[in-house]
């Protein structure tokens, strides 16, 4: 297929447009390949400087590049100056690398972070002159393949992909690629095509599998055809160190979010939070071995020039070796003035050890998530987190130089009450109080402690699955106790915008017959709907209307475990009747302990998909 | 200039598509070339230390440079021409390095020395009556004032102060060329294009695009310009 190289049409464009370094490429690491047999792109369905912060994306382009005759680049969504400028005078979705129309490519792949993003999917589409919709796409359009974290309740966007690919993507893309080259190379028709596909393992073809509903709307069924199986299990990589980390990835001229160089240390998260998605589906834990981390940060930072490493997980401090890595690094480093960061630490003195041993001078900032104010409800979210230590691990903080520190904490969780919610304020209070006392006095000025309220999205393949959220005059009234309870002075607080919460809700929870909702809304205008500036609710409402959707009977109202889930055919290898135990547990407080520390907790992930936790060492209790 | 430190003044140009970066862009990329080319740079002192790196005056999102400078302190000497390969090697092409020079510790930094700049201006003839551009550009410069609205405040130039060199124009291979030199003071220095587009709408131009290039910057020491190198 030949390329169309549509740079001399962009060009012109970009003397009109904001941050045009958006649509230039030309960054270091950005790979190049012109005569590839077979050509995929990869989209983030946000903006550049969004999109360029994922890892994931980052590791399938270096996978695909390095794969033989395959070739990779990237293409974002304009910001919304650019593709009316693009539509004014005709010019389709390119990618970055050669400037191609995205239709062009063999594959289009395009990730699934968050359910805000779903307009951009359709923008997307459009945009590249590709059918929206699966079943009017013909033997000349590309693939259209979905994955990532949304992948796990696909049904919402079922119908604009495909193929989607549950889990993770080393080995399943590659799959998937192998199967859909085959198919093109001896001439396959699209259907014949797709039904291959579904014959790759962790693949979902969304055309092969037809929900079933009762006469009052109830989903009955979900029925596979043409050969698909029954239930899509995720695809889980055994060995992290079969898969070396992208050292030489694409270096952005742009200030992009995370623009720093990344390197992930450990996969995967036991710790258990009952209402963690990421806890769940990423399982089971797997760390790479401190050597490969040491060789693969200092070969990232020698191929990119980056100022700045992060070590990256879900948990970096429960890697078994981590105080060596960084004390290794720290040697490594020194007199560079490069920095290493972790993210988000666990509730404990240990955590704040290490981010002493990591900062080196600079203390930023540290965040911590204590999620809910009150024991009773830590315990019911299996959050193994006490008072008494956190108010310790920001005594040792302050006393450590930091200044600033950042708690998370979540509303609408199960089984909460005015007291839990009030609890955060009480809670907080007494921080502020910890690290007065431990701050000199003529440093008390600049404490700062900032709190950050988001409402419980209730996530598939979560024990809280079948939990609704709480409605949005609840969450308004319960952020008004919340208020109360706040002390005055010295606390930044902020919420996550309930009605955010309330679309990412009901995405979360819905099924198939969302997709003409999303569709709706991007006909009439909603995109960006992550850009709190370009979110209107008001859209949304007026999609769900047109389709004749009640959201609220989506984002408001339980299942029963006898229910069928709309994503009850997609499997993360964590089974129902864990996920039962653990909801349960959350009524009895009873904690469920990590078994990457422990013994097996009983989740079935390493039965079910033939894997098991892969550590450095002993992970010992701190 | 800490003792063991060698001041090395690098020549780059911004080119190509590496035009639309704007200033904050290019020298973090420029300082990620140095790293990736291992150079042996110095590091500032104090609570939150950074590579020792000063860039000449900055130059606005589309505009491209010819002759661009940056000065890195490094803590071991190797010849210029060596730190010169190792950068080329690891800058992307369109911010490629041209020369380098080690200056003394008592030149005076790039930001501040350098008092003019040339630039050339070019504009498609298929877009731009050549004739009717140069006396709308005439009738301004006679004007002697040029005035800028720029993010709700309006700036006013002195264009006998601001132009160290009226605008010539030229036409050549379909191109009409305005080569024009301005000075820099320290309140920042006219943009060209701004003088450029008062004419275009004085002569009643629309949609033309206009490619600004800054072709040569010179430090002044008493009557007399030089090259930074």
């Amino acid at each position: 297929m030949t390329h169309k190289d549509l740079w001399p049409s962009i060009e012109p464009l970009l003397a009109g447009v904001e941050r045009p370094a958006r649509y230039i490429d030309r960054e270091w690491g950005a790979a190049h390949s012109v005569d590839a047999d077979y050509r995929a792109v990869l989209i983030y369905p946000d903006t550049y400087e969004i999109g360029m912060a994922n890892q994931g994306l980052a590791i399938l382009y270096e996978r695909l590049n390095s794969t033989k005759d395959v070739a990779a680049e990237r293409a974002y969504v304009p910001w919304e100056d650019m593709s009316s400028a693009m539509r004014s005078v005709g010019v389709p979705l390119f990618s970055l690398e050669s400037c191609a129309p995205v239709s062009s490519f063999d594959l289009v792949g395009i990730t699934l972070p968050y359910e805000l993003t779903y307009s951009n999917v359709l923008e997307v589409l459009d945009l590249a002159d590709i059918p929206l919709r699966a079943c009017d796409r013909g033997d000349g359009d590309p693939l259209v393949l979905g994955g990532g974290p949304c992948a796990y309740n696909p049904e919402p966007v079922a119908p604009f992909f495909d193929a989607i690919l549950i889990g993770e993507g080393e080995e399943g893309l590659i799959d998937v690629v192998a199967a859909h080259r085959k198919a093109r190379d001896a001439g396959s028709s699209r259907s014949e095509m797709l039904r291959a596909l579904a014959q790759v393992h962790g693949v979902y073809v969304p055309s092969l599998y037809t929900p079933v509903y009762s006469d009052d709307g109830a989903l009955v069924s979900v029925e596979s055809s043409g050969g698909a199986p029954d239930k899509v299990s995720k695809r889980v990589v055994q060995d992290l160190s079969a898969h070396p980390v992208p050292t030489c990835p694409v270096v952005p001229f742009m200030d992009v979010v995370h623009d720093r160089a990344t390197v992930e240390i450990l996969r995967g998260c036991t710790r258990g939070c009952r209402f963690c998605q990421a806890g769940m589906v990423y399982r089971p834990v797997r760390e790479r071995p401190a050597d490969m981390i040491i060789h693969d940060v200092m070969e990232n930072l020698a191929c990119t020039g980056y100022e700045e490493v992060s070590l990256t997980s879900l948990s970096t401090t429960d890697h078994s070796q981590i105080e060596e890595i960084l004390r290794r690094l720290r040697r490594r480093l020194e007199g560079s003035a490069i920095s290493v960061s972790l993210p988000s630490l666990r509730v404990d003195r240990f955590g704040v050890s290490m981010a002493r041993l990591a900062s080196s001078g600079k203390k930023s900032g540290l965040t911590f998530a204590p999620e809910a104010g009150t024991q009773r409800l830590r315990d019911a979210i299996n959050k193994n987190v006490n008072e008494e230590e956190l108010l310790a691990t920001v005594e040792q903080a302050f006393q450590s130089g930091w200044r600033r520190v950042k708690l998370y904490f979540m509303i609408g969780l199960p089984t909460e009450t005015d007291e839990d919610v009030r609890g955060i304020g009480e809670m907080v209070t007494r921080v502020f109080a910890v690290a007065r006392a431990a701050v000199p006095p003529d440093q008390r000025g600049a404490i700062r402690v900032g709190i950050s309220v988001s409402t419980l999205v209730p996530k598939a393949h979560t024990p809280y699955q079948w939990e609704p959220q709480i409605s949005l005059e609840e969450v308004r009234r319960r952020q008004s106790v919340l208020r109360e309870s706040m002390p005055r002075k010295g606390v930044d607080l902020s919420w996550h915008d309930s009605d955010v919460s309330f679309l990412e809700a009901t995405m979360a929870r819905g099924g198939r017959q969302l997709s003409d909702v999303i569709e709706n809304a991007w006909r009439s205008g909603a995109r960006f709907d992550a850009w709190t500036e370009n979110y209107d609710l008001a859209v949304w409402r007026r999609a769900f209307d047109e389709a004749g959707i009640v959201p609220e009977s989506i984002a408001n109202q339980p299942f029963s475990f006898d229910d069928v889930l709309p994503w009850g055919h997609i499997s993360c290898g964590a089974s129902e009747t864990y996920l039962i135990r653990e909801r349960q547990r959350t009524d009895t407080g009873q904690l469920t302990e990590d078994c990457s520390f422990g013994g097996c907790t009983g989740c079935d992930v390493c039965d079910d998909l033939g894997v098991d936790v892969k550590l450095g060492g002993t992970r010992g209790h701190r | 200039m800490a003792i063991g430190e060698f001041r090395l003044r690098i020549g780059y140009s911004k080119c190509g598509r590496a035009r639309f970066l704007s200033h904050l862009e290019v020298m973090r990329a420029l300082e990620r070339s140095a790293r990736r080319a291992q150079l042996a740079y110095a590091v500032t002192k104090g609570f939150s230390p950074h590579m020792k790196v000063a860039f000449g005056p900055a130059l606005p999102v589309g505009t491209a440079g010819d002759r661009e400078y940056f000065d890195i302190w490094l803590t071991a000497y190797s010849p210029a021409s060596d730190v010169m390969s190792d950068l080329i090697a690891a800058t992307p092409a369109d911010l490629a390095p041209t020369a380098a020079q080690y200056v003394g510790g008592k030149e005076p930094s790039l930001s501040a020395a350098i008092a003019v700049a040339e630039y050339r201006v070019e504009m498609d003839q298929s877009e731009v009556d050549e004739e009717q551009f140069r006396t709308a550009l005439d009738a301004v410069v006679a004007s002697g004032e040029l005035t800028v609205e720029q993010k709700k405040k309006t700036k006013v130039y002195d264009l006998t102060k601001s132009l160290s060199k009226e605008p010539s124009v030229k036409v050549d291979e379909g191109k009409v060329i305005v080569e024009m030199a301005v000075r820099m003071g320290p309140d920042g220095a006219m943009r060209p294009d701004a003088l450029i587009r008062t004419a275009l709408q004085r002569a009643h131009i629309a949609g033309a695009t206009v490619l600004v290039t800054r072709t040569d910057v010179f430090i002044e020491e008493g009557d007399v310009l030089r090259r930074p190198l």
